[in-house]
């Protein structure tokens, strides 16, 4: 397989290599005391979503369409979002402390989409040609890959108040954090909650009109759309909760961490409920 | 707002107790609403217009209750800790509606969840989403967001993203329980030329109902296009794969990839390689003969302008079978044809055999015979005849590839014609390769319409994902018949609550960002932050 991939489609196996070898340099950041491993982690990240933007790009072209058709295809842009929105947060946060979760995330979705290999181009059918697939699909992955790294966020969290050595490394001053200033791990988790549930909304609004426009109706209980709406719930249910007395902290992070979990549900497991042969949403062979 | 008092603003609970106390309120109005409405239910049974009502009913009612019964019941309603469990316990509804299979036959609950069904149709979750548990879950959700409203009355810029947010929540809300219950959809059925249609098949839940319901227009199908996408050829890649179908496991086929057909070599997934060695766009099997030292004759005839070789005992005739040719020595005239033509490699002659009469000459290199019908062009006395693959023309007539696979170092060779598609077995059938036509994938379907109503005429094209709004119904694009090309399925709708659904979901949106992002900096910056975190990592 590895060999098939770097032979037939050598920039999906080198946008994976690259989100490792960060993922890796991020890690020696974490025990190094110099910036350097910090700072090639972050650059072989960056090199990484330009290469991916260009795999996105280059299928985009191949296939005359939006290369979002395909559980395949949709892997591949949410390591996209993932390494992207990273970056951004690791500039917002000034902090690389979340390489490796950013990292392993954005290698982990390229790499199951190439384990998987069902990368075979399928036309459009007609639902799918809609001025609305493309804002749906982004929206929706952008606040996934938000969630995604609140969750990450949320895990450290969790493994500072248990592990001593995760505790050191968000007070790390050298290396991994850019700016020394102290990390509000809660904060910063519930930040990309909070990015994220406006995407989840709009993304729920745009699925809807579609739905309408192509349906005929805004909501037709079709196993996806009802885990979205599971999905928007728990994470409503997260931002009132903070506002509970006791609900901050570690009660929060496990309750992004959930949320996240029914996001991966939504995402890839809907194939395993007994509804959801009758699904229009479900991702197929193709 | 507070989570258990009744004043607006972020205030911490006064003490544990009342922590408890308000959790065990919250539990139960959850679960109460939900009993209630099972057992109200087994009176009236589920339905669009029970929910709807059920629900308006039951929120005005507890919304009175939380002004004029003294304690906790309005602080709890309001608060976080009960608007956070009732958000969980409707995503619980919703998680179910896709672990029970909705609005089936009672049969089939009895058949496929022998041990729950009594349950699932006693509690009517075979049809969750209309149920009176469920009605009672909304209930508690429409009285909670009014009463948080009412604590926050007035409006204020620092305010305004909850009253955008959560009014747009009840919008939506009030939108779909007029959808429900006020809408009407159905099918049309046209054909191109054919009939007008003034009526509507009205259908539930995608079944027809036998009612109809007047469209108060005209409705006709000018023309109906099924535009498929261009037909492709492609050497597709296939893995097997175990699938489960009705209950039985199976191996099928599944395409992980396809190439180009090109010439060059690529790798497969599971290791192999293979290439194209040739590719024929108009495929046939022509014979190529060369001389030899020893063997049969070979005899080149044009025949009816189409020339091909023959050896000893081969007959060519044209496709009128008017005329053959025969090649031998001795041969007897084929029967059936009216002129034969007779050729002797020996004796270099040719006999022209009518039913008047032989008449014979001799065989000459570009004999021309019967006005240009026959001509002779080479006669090899020794020649070896092989089959031969080739192209009869560049036009993509009849591909077929010759695969060339290498599986484990060895190398083999397939033909494979595009017409009769045959997979190339690799790893023991785990794997295939198969050059395939890719045709019939269908793109658009276009339905031309022309409505009328009164004098109004309006034309349009009705496809997928554009559907025509005409006289209070929308119009769309939802079925044809591949074996009928005149024949268009139409869906038409009638909806006044869906523009208050999307009014109310454009509120939710503006409003979450307005409370996410907007009143954070008005209130001075930062999130709003009413209780401290419990645990942040402290740096050094
Ligand atoms: C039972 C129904 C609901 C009630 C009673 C309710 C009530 C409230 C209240 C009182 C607030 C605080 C407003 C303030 O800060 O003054 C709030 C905030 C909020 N609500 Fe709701 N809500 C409900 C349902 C929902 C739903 C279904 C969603 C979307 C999933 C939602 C999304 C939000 C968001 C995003 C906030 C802002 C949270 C923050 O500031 O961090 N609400 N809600």
């Amino acid at each position: 397989m590895l060999q098939y991939v770097f032979l037939e489609h050598p920039f999906f196996a080198l946008t994976s290599l690259l989100y490792l070898a960060s993922t890796l340099a991020y890690g020696l950041a974490w025990v190094s005391p110099s910036r350097l491993p910090g700072r090639i982690g972050t650059a072989l990240m960056a090199a990484g979503v330009a290469l991916n933007t260009a795999v996105i790009v280059g299928r985009w072209l191949e296939a005359g369409r939006a290369p979002f058709k395909s559980l395949f295809e949709s892997l591949v842009f949410f390591a996209f979002c993932i390494a992207l929105l990273y970056l951004v947060f690791e500039r917002l946060y000034k902090t690389r402390l979340f390489g490796v979760a950013g990292g392993l995330m954005a290698f982990g979705s390229m790499a199951y989409a190439l384990a998987k290999w069902d990368a075979e181009i399928v036309k459009l059918p007609p639902a799918l040609q809609s001025g609305w697939f493309v804002p749906h699909v982004m929206v929706y992955f952008i606040g996934y890959a938000a969630v995604a790294i609140a969750t990450g966020v949320a895990v450290v969290q969790l493994l500072a108040s248990r592990i001593p050595f995760v505790h050191r490394l968000t007070t790390l001053k050298a290396g991994s954090v850019l700016s020394g200033e102290p990390l509000d791990l809660d904060r910063i988790s519930y930040d990309a909650v909070r990015f994220g549930f406006v995407l989840l909304t709009v993304g729920l609004l745009v699925g809807s009109v579609w739905a309408k426009s192509a349906w005929g109706d805004f909501w037709v209980w079709d196993p996806k759309e009802n885990w979205s709406l599971v999905t928007w719930l728990v994470y409503g249910a997260y931002l009132h909760l903070r506002k509970v007395r006791g609900w901050r902290g570690d009660r929060a992070a496990w309750l992004a961490i959930i949320g996240f979990a029914v996001v991966m549900f939504t995402y890839l497991g809907i194939s395993v409920l007994p509804t959801a042969e009758e699904s229009a949403h479900v991702y197929t062979q193709s | 707002m507070s989570n258990s008092s009744t004043s607006p603003g972020p205030a911490p609970e006064a003490a544990p107790s009342a922590a408890e106390r308000e959790a065990r309120l919250v539990t139960l109005l959850v679960f109460g609403a939900m009993v209630i409405g099972a057992v109200v239910q087994i009176w009236i049974p589920p339905g669009p217009t029970t929910l709807v009502a059920a629900t308006g009913i039951a929120s005005l009612v507890l919304l009175g209750l939380t002004f004029l019964v003294p304690g906790r019941l309005r602080a709890t309603l309001t608060g976080f800790r009960f608007t956070s469990s009732l958000l969980i316990a409707l995503a619980i509804f919703a998680i179910l509606g896709t672990l029970i299979l909705q609005g089936k036959p009672a049969e089939l609950y009895r058949a496929k969840y022998p041990a729950v069904a009594g349950l699932i149709l006693a509690l009517r979750f075979d049809d969750i989403f209309h149920g009176l548990p469920y009605a009672g879950l909304m209930a508690l959700f429409g009285a909670a967001i009014l009463a948080s409203a009412s604590l926050r009355w007035p409006i204020s810029a620092r305010r305004a993203g909850f009253f955008i947010a959560h009014v747009g929540l009840l919008v939506s809300g009030a939108g779909a329980a007029a959808s429900s219950m006020l809408s009407v959809r159905g099918r049309i059925d046209l054909f191109a030329g054919g009939d007008v249609a003034h009526q509507v098949r009205v259908t539930k839940g995608g079944v027809a109902t036998g009612a109809t319901e007047q469209l108060a227009f005209e409705l006709k199908l000018d023309q109906f296009d099924l535009v498929n996408y261009e037909t492709e050829y492609r050497v597709g890649y296939y893995e097997k794969v175990r699938i489960v179908r009705d209950g039985v496991a199976l191996d099928d086929y599944k395409l992980k990839t396809s190439f180009d057909p090109d010439l060059g070599w690529h790798r497969l997934p599971q290791g192999d390689r293979f290439r194209l060695k040739a590719i024929y766009p108009d495929f046939e099997v022509a014979p190529k003969v060369t001389p030899a030292a020893d063997g049969p004759a070979a005899l080149l005839v044009t025949l009816a302008g189409r020339p091909q070789w023959l050896q000893p005992g081969e007959v060519v005739t044209t496709a009128d079978g008017a005329l053959a040719v025969a090649f031998g020595d001795q041969l007897p005239a084929p029967p059936g044809h009216p002129t034969a033509v007779l050729v002797s490699a020996q004796e270099r002659r040719v006999v022209i055999h009518r039913a008047d009469g032989d008449a014979t000459q001799p065989l000459t290199d570009g004999l021309v015979l019967l006005g240009g019908a026959v001509r002779f062009d080479q006669l090899l006395p020794h020649a070896t005849r092989t089959a031969v693959y080739q192209t009869r023309s560049r036009l993509w007539n009849n591909p077929a590839v010759v695969f060339e696979t290498e599986l484990n170092g060895r190398p083999s060779e397939t033909l494979a014609t595009a017409a009769q598609p045959r997979g190339v077995f690799l790893r023991d059938g785990r794997s295939a390769l198969v050059f395939e036509k890719r045709d019939k994938e269908v793109k658009a379907f276009l339905s031309h319409v022309t409505a009328r109503q009164g004098n109004t005429l309006e034309r349009a094209v009705i496809s997928v994902n554009d559907p025509m709004d005409f006289g209070g119904w929308t119009l769309y694009q939802v079925n044809y018949n591949p074996e009928d090309p005149s024949y268009s399925g139409l869906e038409a709708v009638r909806d006044p609550g869906v523009l208050w659904v999307f009014v109310g979901f454009t509120l939710i949106c503006v409003g979450v960002f307005y409370m996410l992002y907007v009143e954070p900096r008005l209130r001075g910056g930062g999130i709003d932050r009413p209780a401290p975190p419990a645990s942040t990592a402290a740096p050094v």
